[in-house]
């Protein structure tokens, strides 16, 4: 009777555990329905509120695009240029090395809204080729600004992703009679690039965060937009809300970003 | 004596095409002196703040009580995936500004901006020492935690004398490097008009048109902050190591 009981428990155990955690949902979903019914009644969430937050919403992701822009051409550019400077790094001339070092260590090391002035302000506003007037406008500067800590993560990346390749790798690629080109082609840049996804994804996540900055010189972004927002219809709980909603929309695009990184690191973590 | 070297170098500089005058000027210079001394004490603060913040939530992370581990999760996860300034502006524009309304005019705002960015800052790092602080405390072996049971420690005084300890250790180097990243954050203090050296300098190159000159100024102090910061980090684990562990 009592192994009976034993053996019944056993299996019913994770079963239990389960309709326990569903039903935590559904008690989870209920207590935010009647918070939120609540919060509707009470008057501090108003239809006004999310009235305004609707008139706004355009503007707002507009303004989020904006971020995804530059940072996705930062990061581009920047992958480019890190990866080339990635491999000066490994060159066997010293004075490249040093210089290629000299660069890392400089970018790496300053402060991301120092570099987003630097560029801002040092860069011309408009460039002179032959005749013709082309206007640089700031979200290009910006997006240069960015993309110099981020070819110097890059270069550091890259580095670090070669030195982890074991050396029997090379020598027995070698031994195999493959030429260096196709070496580096077969053998070890696929390696190569496996591991420094993580990280060049937890990069491209910082340099998304760093493009809040540019809403600090002037570039029309989503904290731009949020901070026009709350000036113009200038009420307490709009400013609360539309500082939040800029929180959250970040956060759902960062979010993702940042799960699928931490997926990527267990599946190659022992590879 | 001082003077005297100082206006030599500011000529020297001259001679390269670089404007460093403003050095001369006794208001300014003290201006941006004290802009360095805000950012030293910025950072600082932080530093400690931060450690203290990452040691409770890592506590918090690996609890046995699932709602506090849930809460701390969630709080590390917004943390991390949202950009520090508009968690500073949160603060500041919004929870600050409530806060005002909430007290009486006659007592007045005891926050300051300052405290404000140090607050922000350190929760947001702290976020990151827990994360660190947190796969340190898994990667302790089991082997170590059943020796340390079959002594009798308790729970909590297994996470507080065997697991934090060896958690220090396995997670320093990330530490350091979170630490590195805190400095260089602090320079978004400017953006609330709290007077560090990113704001002096704003504040002197809209009138005299220097950006380069100071830039390389504020680069220049900033490597020598995280250098310190590495160079302390260094020395840390060299004398927190243990044998036994790390290389």
């Amino acid at each position: 009777m009592a192994d009976s009981a034993y053996t019944d428990a056993v299996p019913l155990l994770p079963q239990s555990a389960l309709v326990l955690r569903q039903g935590r949902t559904w008690l989870l979903l209920l207590l935010l329905a009647v918070l939120l019914g609540l919060l509707l009644r009470s008057g501090i969430l108003q239809l006004p509120l999310l009235k305004d937050l609707l008139t706004w919403s355009p503007a707002l992701l507009l303004g989020m695009l904006a971020n995804i822009q530059i940072s996705v051409l930062a990061i581009a550019i920047g992958t480019l240029a890190g990866l080339f400077i990635g491999v000066l790094q490994l060159s066997s001339v010293r004075l490249v090395r040093l210089a290629a070092r000299g660069y890392v260590q400089l970018f790496r090391n300053a402060p991301m809204l120092i570099l987003i002035y630097f560029s801002t302000y040092v860069f011309p506003f408009e460039l002179h080729i032959s005749s013709h007037y082309v206007s640089f406008p700031d979200w290009i500067k910006v997006t240069l600004g960015l993309a110099l800590p981020a070819s110097a993560n890059v270069a550091e990346i890259f580095r670090g992703a070669m030195l982890s390749i074991p050396a029997p790798q090379w020598e027995a690629a070698s031994s195999l009679a493959f030429r260096r080109t196709q070496l580096l082609r077969w053998i070890i840049l696929p390696q190569c690039l496996r591991r420094m996804l993580p990280s060049w994804m937890n990069l491209y996540s910082t340099i998304t965060m760093g493009t809040a900055l540019a809403s600090l010189v002037g570039v029309h972004d989503l904290l731009d937009t949020a901070q026009i927002a709350s000036t113009t219809v200038n009420r307490v709980d709009f400013t609360v809300a539309i500082y939040f909603t800029t929180l959250l929309l970040f956060f759902i695009y960062c979010y993702p970003i940042s799960r699928f990184t931490h997926y990527l690191e267990r599946k190659y973590a022992f590879i | 004596m001082m003077d005297a070297w100082l206006s030599k170098i500011v000529a020297a500089c001259k001679g390269i095409g670089l404007n460093y005058d403003f050095l001369l000027a006794a208001d300014e210079r003290a201006a941006f002196l004290h802009g360095l001394l805000v950012t030293l004490q910025l950072s600082l603060a932080c530093i400690v703040l931060s450690l203290l913040a990452g040691f409770l939530l890592a506590t918090l992370l690996v609890s046995q009580r699932r709602w506090l581990a849930f809460g701390a999760r969630v709080f590390v996860e917004l943390t991390r995936n949202t950009p520090t300034l508009v968690q500073l502006y949160c603060a500041f524009l919004v929870l600050n500004m409530l806060i005002t309304q909430a007290l009486s005019s006659s007592v007045g705002n005891p926050l300051t901006p300052f405290i404000w960015v140090v607050l922000v800052i350190s929760l947001h790092k702290g976020a990151f020492h827990a994360e660190s602080l947190r796969a340190g405390i898994e990667a302790v072996p089991a082997v170590t935690l059943e020796a340390a049971a079959s002594l009798g420690f308790s729970r909590r005084r297994q996470l507080w004398l065997v697991q934090l300890p060896l958690a220090l250790r396995f997670a320093l180097p990330s530490l350091i490097n979170n630490l590195v990243d805190l400095v260089k954050m602090t320079s978004v203090a400017s953006a609330i008009a709290v007077g560090d050296v990113t704001y002096q300098s704003i504040m002197i190159w809209t009138q005299r048109d220097n950006v380069l000159e100071l830039m390389l100024l504020m680069l220049f102090f900033f490597g020598v902050l995280t250098y310190a910061v590495n160079l302390a980090g260094r020395w840390l684990e060299q004398n927190l190591r243990m044998p036994g562990y790390g290389r």
